[in-house]
């Protein structure tokens, strides 16, 4: 024992019992949060997530550069750390070193420190100059993340410091040392003596330790706070791409509050969340509210709540209910939570899988059904859903008008649905939408074609109530479901395809929580199948460059890529072109998450700027396959001119035409 | 305040009207029935002088058959306190429901404002208000689309012919029946609507009010749906040509010149 013993329990304890107390502080936190937290079942699927994405970097290294760097930094981390560890045992007790392990190991974990400690250093200053020179958009300007940066940089030169006095004073591992040996001969024109050099050494080993301890003290209350939060967010994190809504029981009489009106509303799991951003920007540049200049920005929100978590911190430990502000603040705004589309790119974007559209449907569902607060205009489309079962001012009785004339049966008319091979959904937009009512009839035809047993529920169907929920008014979803769950389930149906995404992934992924379990098809997925059951086949040829524009809940919701392009593809000639964004990093085409019904007052149109990315491919055709998209898609093109020149369908009638 | 207001419950407006069976009336089987949209604009005009003045109360009352008990609930999930429902037959004309309304406004304790929509849209008679007004001896004042509330004092803009508007001031008690403009009715929050549906609804009979089927001095006896609407004729040919044969069509044929 030594005075660096005293020493390092006296400065080592006090820095573990302010950081220990500022972790409890956020532990704390995240048990005073009221809100029920997802199950978190199938253990071995999650250990196998956080072994890619937490040590393999998958998520991270979607973005190459500073994935790269990243991945350099956190490995360097792990690797430092064993090295710190020694350092610590050996200052508590100098002869706790590792070198018990035997020569050749002991060599090469002194090797290791040094290559690591030159990656962190090469990524640290990757990260810098992008940060500082480059200054990408999403990223911001912060100087939480400079202070970061300057403590790595400032960690790693001391470690090469340190371990330059130590090859000088130690030279039988000056050969292990094989980076900082070279610094060691850069010093030796000193001439420090050897009693020169181990004071240097415990000099920069102190400073080292220093730093540490402190970077231990600073994390929590930093976005560096990922470190510790984002392996165990990576581990509790949604593992499917489909995803439902949480449900509310509206049955359960205790419950006299809906949503998220204060953030101890919130489950420990979006504290977690919160704690785990590290504000990489990732999820921003891909919002399509936040690249029309709207006031969203999902890494601003995330930011928002953590800090609306602290501000409250006093009033959450000591359960002062009455003393805990409202999320809606100065920051988020309600301008803020209804800008959303609900389009999911910032979740799919979030390297440490932070769930974005939770937290905007909870706050939603406060504002709606709490207080009563939504754009004027959503109340009749609300209104019209109560009464007349669909967003548009139309009767329950003319839902199945635009089968007149056809050869349409409802599953009244057949009886029952066993004979059926499917159930046509038609949605409320292809029973009362003039434009998608012409989808509707395409895809019957091909039905048709293809000698498809099919039936219709008629006048029995009800809006699925995706847009009632995605507003934020669950129990008017509810109400909605249950009747129809209640008709499919009378009828016995156990194959449903629809042609509209929003249809398709409510009765898919969220009728099952109401039991109604269905396998159901986007009609993409059915045309496919036909096609490749040679049930139909494409031969016309249609000399046209066809661009495909991705549905939010065809695509990111539920993984539908693939098939609406191999659908395209298969009718001879057509020419298929991608826009600049497509597939997981697709733009909105803005009508989602209930905006379809509300008013766009703040910035650029989304549908404008979605048009005019289709208008750069050059294509005489831009492909859809849901009825919002479609009609957003087409405005646009009439916003830009271009809607004599540009044909905007849904991919039926296309294959209608070449079939 | 003792504030009431009183409501019709009517078809929704989507509602494609068929007749009954000896085509004196509607056929209510399929329909969805709505609070009367102008009624809507009473209850929250109600709500709101009630929320500025502590401790007042709001009644909402209406005449009906059963069903019409639902119209009552979704005014206590806006916020209205009590609930009144007259047990009138589906034939009662406007007379009867007046004479009905204001015999059990009658028995209330204390009235300062009484509230109706302009007209129900399903007849559109415009007439209860005025004949309540007239039954309870007290001012009425119609198509209402601003007050200015000073203690009893009401000072109401009226909407009259021509895009016009009137001020009439008034003193409470009084009917006000509330028109398009006046404020934008709230939507019912989850809390209410839950608090709604356990609230008790008072059922007053017409025997117990002293009216009888006699009260009713209009009878349906045979309703007709307005022929379906013909396509549009387009006539052709130089400026004078149509109007030729414009003023031949309406001669001879729509028998209007
Ligand atoms: S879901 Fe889409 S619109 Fe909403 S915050 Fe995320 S990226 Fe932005
Ligand atoms: S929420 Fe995710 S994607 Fe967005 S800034 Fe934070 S870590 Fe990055």
């Amino acid at each position: 024992m030594t005075w660096q013993t005293f020493a390092f329990l006296i400065v080592g304890g006090f820095a573990a019992l302010i950081s220990g107390k500022r972790f409890h502080t956020l532990y704390l936190l995240m048990k005073a949060k009221k809100g029920t937290a997802p199950k978190f079942g199938e253990v071995a699927r999650r250990i196998q997530t956080t072994l890619v994405n937490v040590l393999g970097q998958k998520a991270v290294l979607e973005s190459p550069v500073i994935g790269v760097a990243h991945t350099a930094i956190f490995w360097g981390f792990l690797i430092i750390s064993l090295g710190t560890v020694e350092q610590f045992c050996m200052t508590l007790w100098d002869t706790a070193s590792f070198e018990f392990i035997g020569h050749p190991l002991y060599s090469l974990f002194i090797q290791s420190q040094d290559l690591f400690t030159a990656l962190v250093l090469i990524g640290v200053i990757v990260a810098a100059v992008r940060r500082l020179i480059f200054r990408p958009k999403h990223l911001g300007q912060s100087m939480d993340a400079n202070i970061v940066l300057l403590f790595t940089g400032g960690l790693m030169i001391s470690i090469f410091m340190m371990n330059a006095f130590h090859s000088l004073t130690h030279p039988w591992f000056a050969d292990d040392y094989f980076i900082s040996k070279h610094i060691a001969d850069g010093i030796g024109h000193f001439g420090f003596d050897e009693g020169e050099s181990h004071g240097l050494f415990t000099l920069f080993k102190w400073i080292h330790m220093c730093l540490v301890l402190g970077f231990g003290m600073y994390i929590p209350g930093s976005k560096h706070l990922h470190l510790v939060a984002a392996g165990p967010n990576t581990y509790l994190r949604h593992l499917d791409r489909e995803k439902g809504m949480k449900m509310i029981n509206f049955e359960d009489e205790t419950l006299t509050q809906y949503g998220v009106g204060k953030i101890n509303d919130m489950s420990w799991k979006d504290a977690l969340d919160l704690y785990s951003c590290t504000e990489c920007g990732r999820c921003q540049s891909l919002c399509p509210a936040w690249n029309t200049d709207k006031p969203l920005s999902p890494k601003n929100l995330i930011i928002d709540l953590k800090k609306n978590l602290h501000a409250n911190k006093e009033a959450m430990l000591a359960k002062k209910e009455e003393e805990i502000t409202p999320v809606i603040d100065t920051h988020v705004t309600e301008d803020v939570i209804w800008a959303c589309t609900s389009c999911r790119a910032c979740e799919i974007a979030c390297p440490v899988f932070i769930e974005h559209t939770d937290k905007i449907y909870d706050i939603r569902r406060n504002l709606v059904m709490m207080e009563s607060k939504f754009p004027t205009e959503v109340q009749a489309v609300f209104k019209n859903m109560e009464t007349n079962g669909t967003p548009w001012a139309f009767s329950p009785g003319e839902r199945a008008n635009w089968a007149q004339g056809l050869d349409v049966k409802t599953v009244a008319e057949a009886g029952s649905a066993q004979d059926l091979d499917v159930l046509l959904w038609v949605g409320c937009a292809g029973a009362y939408d003039e434009r998608n009512k012409s989808v509707v009839k395409s895809f019957v035809s091909i039905l048709n074609k293809a000698g498809v047993k099919f039936a219709i529920l008629g006048t029995e169907e009800t809006c699925t109530g995706d847009a009632a929920r995605r507003i934020g008014n669950e129990y008017l979803y509810q109400t909605l479901a249950k009747a129809n769950i209640e008709t499919l389930n009378r009828y016995n149906v156990k194959r449903i395809v629809t042609a509209c995404p929003h249809c398709f992934n409510t009765i898919k992924n969220e009728y099952k929580d109401m039991g109604g379990e269905y396998e159901v098809f986007h009609h993409s997925q059915y045309v496919g199948k036909l096609i490749s059951e040679g049930k139909i086949k494409p031969t016309k040829s249609i000399d046209e460059t066809v661009t495909f524009h991705d549905s939010c809940y065809l695509g990111r919701w539920n993984n539908v890529y693939a098939q609406p392009r191999a659908v395209l593809q298969s009718i001879p000639k057509v020419n298929l072109v991608e826009m600049k964004q497509h597939h997981d990093q697709g733009l909105c085409c803005g009508a989602g998450g209930g905006r379809m019904w509300m008013e766009e007052h703040i910035g650029k149109r989304i549908n404008v700027t979605r048009s005019e990315q289709a208008i750069e491919t050059k294509a005489t055709t831009v492909a859809t396959a849901c009825p919002f998209c479609i009609t957003m898609i087409s405005d646009g093109m009439k916003t830009k001119d271009m809607a004599d020149k540009i044909k905007v369908r849904d991919i039926v009638e296309i294959i209608d035409e070449a079939t | 305040m003792n504030l009431y207001v009183c409501i019709k419950q009517v078809p929704d407006t989507e509602t494609k009207i068929k007749l009954n069976g000896d085509s004196s009336g509607i056929d209510a089987a399929g329909i969805k029935w709505i609070m009367s949209p102008y009624d809507e604009f009473a209850v929250e005009e109600a709500l709101r002088v009630k929320e500025k003045n502590a401790g007042s109360t709001v009644t909402v009352v209406t005449a009906g058959p059963d069903r019409v008990v639902d119209t009552l609930r979704t005014a206590l999930a806006m916020g209205a306190d009590n609930a009144i429902h007259i047990e009138l037959p589906e034939s009662a004309d406007s007379t009867m429901a007046a004479k009905a309304i204001a015999a059990t406004l009658k028995k209330e304790a204390q009235i300062d404002l009484i509230y109706f929509g302009k007209e129900a849209i399903d007849d559109g008679a415009s007439q209860v208000p005025q004949r309540v007004a007239a039954h309870l001896g007290l001012p009425s004042v119609t198509v209402v689309v601003g007050i200015e509330y000073s203690g009893t004092t009401l000072k109401c803009k009226r909407e009259i012919e021509g895009g016009s508007y009137e001020m009439v001031e008034v003193t409470a008690p009084a009917v006000i029946a509330t028109s398009k403009g006046l404020n934008e009715p709230r939507y019912a929050t989850l809390p209410n609507i839950m608090k709604a549906k356990k609230k008790e609804v008072k059922a007053v009979k017409l025997a117990d009010i002293g009216v009888s089927a006699a009260d009713q001095k209009i009878k349906t006896k045979n309703l007709q749906l307005p022929p379906p609407k013909q396509a549009g004729k387009k006539i052709e040919g130089d400026a004078a040509a149509q109007a030729k044969a414009l003023v031949a069509a309406l001669h001879n044929d729509a028998k209007v010149v």
